[in-house]
């Protein structure tokens, strides 16, 4: 429901200021009596003169700078349940990433498979990230092959280096305290990413810290150290690389975006499904409520906003101030 | 209690007076058999009372009289002058005589000239003022305050310690009566001159008992010159050897620093020279030290010595040799139960084995070492302890810093596993709030001094957070292993703590200062109090005035010798923040060394 929000307001191009929750309470209204104690004077809106008129009092003009609904906008459906898409997205990651882990768990992926596949994906990636802008992103960033190079390294060797500690870490554990500990973490995961929503919640470092540490502790729970380091590094890919390939594929190809996030909605639901058809099915409805009852929800409930503004609203600062910083 | 009131009400009582400018007489009570002479004295006009010093006798030639007050002048540097007369007729009164002493007061020219007179049977003084050039003759009020010459003399007027929290008046009390108090002190060479003495001037004031009684003590100072300088030369030999370049090169200073008996005997020495020093003692609290250190160091000496004959009959030491190595023994099996007691699952924690097995194999080890290194030892130990026994010669204290070295000595095998546990604490410590920063995206701004946010690259947060999370897991476990041994070298840390705390109890105990509070309690003097002795109209009021001594607790608080061990610094928070982060902690001194 959250996320539907979130991706909602990312719609419209950034969220406007906020809306103050409550307005302040109207001025009480004038008495008939005090209408008008002096014929000649009109009362002034200022507090630097002395008027013939009690502190409290207004005038007919108060209520006419009344203003409804200034910030409200009206969504279209079809933006909606686009952007809708990042949330779908990072769920399906998710699941894909505890399917993968239930079959190494099991036995019934080998972690050479895994590498293999994780491997070659993970080259058509790179491959794609570059061609979807044609390397202008590469050439705005300044980022050089051998960096690239230099990271992948230094995951691959700290991972491997760390796989026999891993492994031998959680022994002592009790398998319940992981899992929760594993389900609490990909949960934050899932609150502090960042969809595009400009809160403060969002912390995309935290996200991808909490995702690294719930597939640390997934991976001590395997049987062997290669197991571990697969894994480690399939969370790495999935959890760090995808989303960045994501986005380019959203702000290049949105058709294409599409497609690829329903082919891995497809692909992650029936995964799913080989482990257990109920978690399937209440996956798929989860996925089609976010998609599309979450943004039809966002859109009717648009009709009732009934924010009001006028003269009472606290001061707002709206002009960009740093060029005095100079 | 009764008489601290007393005394109180005393002093306000003469205070009060001394704004409605009462004359005070402080005669000595010796004096009050006198025969009629003059009275010399130190007139002190601020307060406005005469502090009366001696009687001379009849007859005497004024000019022989101003020349001798002249000269005890010149001595004292106290300005003495001749303040009245003093009549003690035993018989009825003489006309003639009174005016006789008052044409005194022409020769003697002081302002005003007291006169003070005793009637032959009678309790009651009389007393009066003469101010010839004062036109309105009025009746000053005079009190006759008695006070014992030699006990004021010798006393010595502590001011009081909370001088800044008390009222002005009180200060200004306690400096009237350091004024008093330093006249008669000062005067001392006044009391030099012998009854038997034919001087051209007979005096009468308070007189020692002569010289005959005290020939030792002539015979001691006299022998003291040339002991002091052989102590003299014998500890500038041992702080020259001591000093000399091939005992201060690196391993041994610091192997110095750390023995808590080098420490006391140099503390010890620093003592020896303070005693020996031929300079005179300048002032009463460098008196008061030096023969408070002599005091300790006698004492100490004398139960060191005590110790020592208790030890050395029936093979004590033998005894204490073969009890020591099996304890030693004990001590290592119990650790290396604890060992195998947190090797396994201790109260059902959940470790991490892997880790749990390297830490406790290591330990294991290292206690294998101790175990080899003192069976190595056993042979020598009785020998070791006859000759180190020895020493306790210099001192108890001494003795007992050495019992607290080989405690140390012997200990050193927890404070190890300590110092090892506390550095791996340390590390994890840091190193999980370092990285928990990185984990929620922030860091430590050094500049700033606090927490900023920072955006990371994609490795950095991937290992950052692969640390994290192992160091998270593998806490617990060395979090165990740092409290067990904690706890352990605080036993051990509280056991030398009490050692030294009793060493520094002896060493900072100023036993000359109390020994002379028990005695003579006169000595040190804190106040004094009045007694009314009589009071009747029309005649002067007489006081007593005796001195208040100073209380216990401010002649420790008072005369406390320094010590050189250094307490404890911080407080209980910042110990139980240190134990927490896992620094390292040196309650008394820094301890433990490597024997080899």
């Amino acid at each position: 429901m959250r996320r539907g929000r979130g991706a909602a307001e990312a719609a419209v191009a950034g969220p406007g200021p906020r809306v103050p929750g409550r307005p302040s309470p109207p001025p009480p209204p004038p008495r008939p009596g005090e209408m008008e104690p002096v014929p000649g004077r009109r009362w002034q809106k200022v507090l630097y003169e002395r008027q013939p008129f009690p502190d409290n009092y207004v005038d007919q003009r108060f209520l006419e700078e009344l203003r409804k609904n200034v910030h409200a906008r009206r969504y279209r459906y079809r933006a909606v349940v686009f952007q809708s898409g990042a949330v779908v997205q990072q769920l399906c990651s998710v699941c894909v990433f505890v399917v993968t882990w239930w079959y190494m768990d099991a036995g019934t992926l080998s972690p050479q498979e895994l590498f293999a596949a994780a491997l070659v994906s993970s080259l058509l990636g790179y491959i794609l990230f570059d061609a979807v802008d044609g390397g202008a992103g590469r050439r705005e960033s300044g980022r050089t092959r051998w960096a690239d190079l230099k990271s992948t390294l230094v995951f691959t060797a700290f991972t491997y280096g760390f796989s026999p500690v891993l492994k031998t870490l959680t022994e002592s554990i009790s398998t319940d305290t992981i899992y929760a500990m594993s389900a609490l973490m990909l949960l934050g995961h899932l609150i502090f990413f960042d969809y595009g929503a400009n809160a403060a919640i969002v912390s995309s470092t935290l996200s991808l810290n909490m995702a690294i540490f719930a597939s640390v502790c997934l991976a001590s729970r395997l049987p062997r150290s290669l197991h571990a380091f697969v894994v480690v590094t399939f969370a790495m890919q999935i959890f760090a690389l995808w989303p960045m390939l994501q986005k380019k594929l959203k702000a290049q190809t949105p058709r294409c975006y599409v497609g690829v996030t329903v082919l891995f909605a497809l692909a992650a639901l029936a995964g799913l499904a080989t482990v257990s058809s109920v978690g399937a099915v209440l996956f798929a409805s989860l996925l089609l409520a976010i998609s599309c009852l979450c943004p039809y929800c966002l859109i009717r409930l648009q009709l009732l906003k009934d924010n009001i503004h006028g003269p009472w609203d606290e001061a707002e600062i709206k002009e960009d101030l740093s060029r005095f910083l100079m | 209690m009764g008489r601290a009131s007393g005394e109180r009400r005393c002093r306000e009582y003469c205070s009060s007076k001394i704004v409605a400018m009462v004359l005070k007489v402080f005669f000595p009570s010796c004096c009050s058999s006198a025969e009629s002479g003059i009275l010399i004295g130190r007139w002190i006009s601020e307060q406005n009372s005469a502090v009366i010093l001696a009687v001379v006798h009849f007859p005497f030639i004024p000019v022989q009289v101003k020349q001798y007050l002249s000269e005890v002048q010149r001595v004292t540097k106290v300005s003495v002058s001749v303040l009245g007369s003093w009549s003690n007729s035993k018989q009825e009164k003489e006309e003639s005589l009174s005016e006789f002493l008052e044409d005194l007061g022409t020769i003697f020219s002081h302002e005003p000239w007291i006169q003070i007179s005793k009637e032959g049977d009678s309790k009651f003084w009389s007393c009066s003022t003469l101010q010839k050039h004062c036109n309105n003759p009025k009746e000053e009020e005079i009190i006759l305050v008695y006070y014992d010459q030699r006990k004021v003399m010798l006393s010595h007027l502590h001011p009081p310690l909370d001088t800044a929290t008390s009222t002005d008046h009180k200060a200004d009390d306690a400096s009237k009566l350091s004024a008093i108090f330093d006249t008669v002190a000062k005067s001392k060479v006044l009391f030099m001159t012998d009854r038997y003495d034919d001087g051209p001037i007979k005096l009468t004031h308070w007189q020692s008992d002569g010289v005959e009684a005290s020939i030792i003590v002539e015979l001691m100072k006299q022998a003291s010159v040339p002991a002091c300088m052989l102590l003299t030369f014998l500890v500038s030999l041992v702080s020259g050897i001591c000093r000399s370049r091939v005992l201060t090169f690196w391993p041994l200073s610091f192997l110095w620093s750390k023995l808590s008996t080098c420490e006391q005997l140099g503390h010890r020495l620093q003592h020896l020279q303070v005693i020996s020093s031929n300079k005179k003692a300048q002032t009463q609290t460098q008196l008061m030290r030096k023969a408070n250190i002599f005091v300790s160091l006698l004492i100490d000496v004398a139960l060191g010595i005590l110790l020592m004959s208790w030890l050395y009959r029936k093979n004590r030491i033998g005894h204490l040799a073969d009890t020591l190595i099996p304890m030693a023994d004990h001590v290592a099996e119990e650790l290396q139960d604890l060992l195998q007691w947190l090797m396994g699952a201790p109260a059902g924690l959940k470790m991490n084995r892997a880790l749990d097995q390297v830490l406790g194999r290591f330990f294991l080890y290292h206690i294998h070492l101790w175990i080899s290194y003192i069976h190595l030892m056993s042979p020598f130990i009785e020998m070791i302890l006859w000759y180190v026994g020895l020493s306790a010669c210099l001192g108890l204290t001494v003795a007992l810093c050495i019992l607290s070295d080989i405690i140390a000595l012997l200990t050193f095998h927890i404070y190890c596993f300590y110092v090892y546990g506390a550095r791996l604490y340390c590390l994890k410590i840091y190193g999980l709030s370092s990285l928990w920063r990185l984990f929620r995206g922030k860091k430590w701004n050094v500049l700033r001094q606090r927490v900023d946010s920072c955006s990371y690259d994609l490795d950095q947060l991937f290992i950052g957070t692969l640390l994290f999370t192992i160091l998270l897991f593998l806490l617990p476990t060395t979090a165990l292993y740092y409290l067990v041994f904690t706890l352990l070298r605080l036993l051990v840390v509280i056991v030398q703590g009490l050692i030294h705390l009793l060493v520094d109890l002896i060493d900072s105990l100023p036993l000359y200062s109390i020994i002379l509070r028990l005695c003579r309690s006169y000595r040190l003097a804190a106040g004094v109090k009045f007694r009314v002795l009589e009071q009747r109209d029309g005649k002067p009021l007489r006081l007593l005035m005796q001195i208040n001594p100073l209380s216990y607790g401010s002649v420790v608080q008072t005369y406390r010798l320094p010590t050189y061990s250094c307490y404890p610094k911080d407080s209980w928070a910042s110990l139980c923040k240190k134990l927490f982060l896992g620094e390292l902690i040196y309650p008394w001194k820094h301890k433990g060394e490597k024997q080899d």
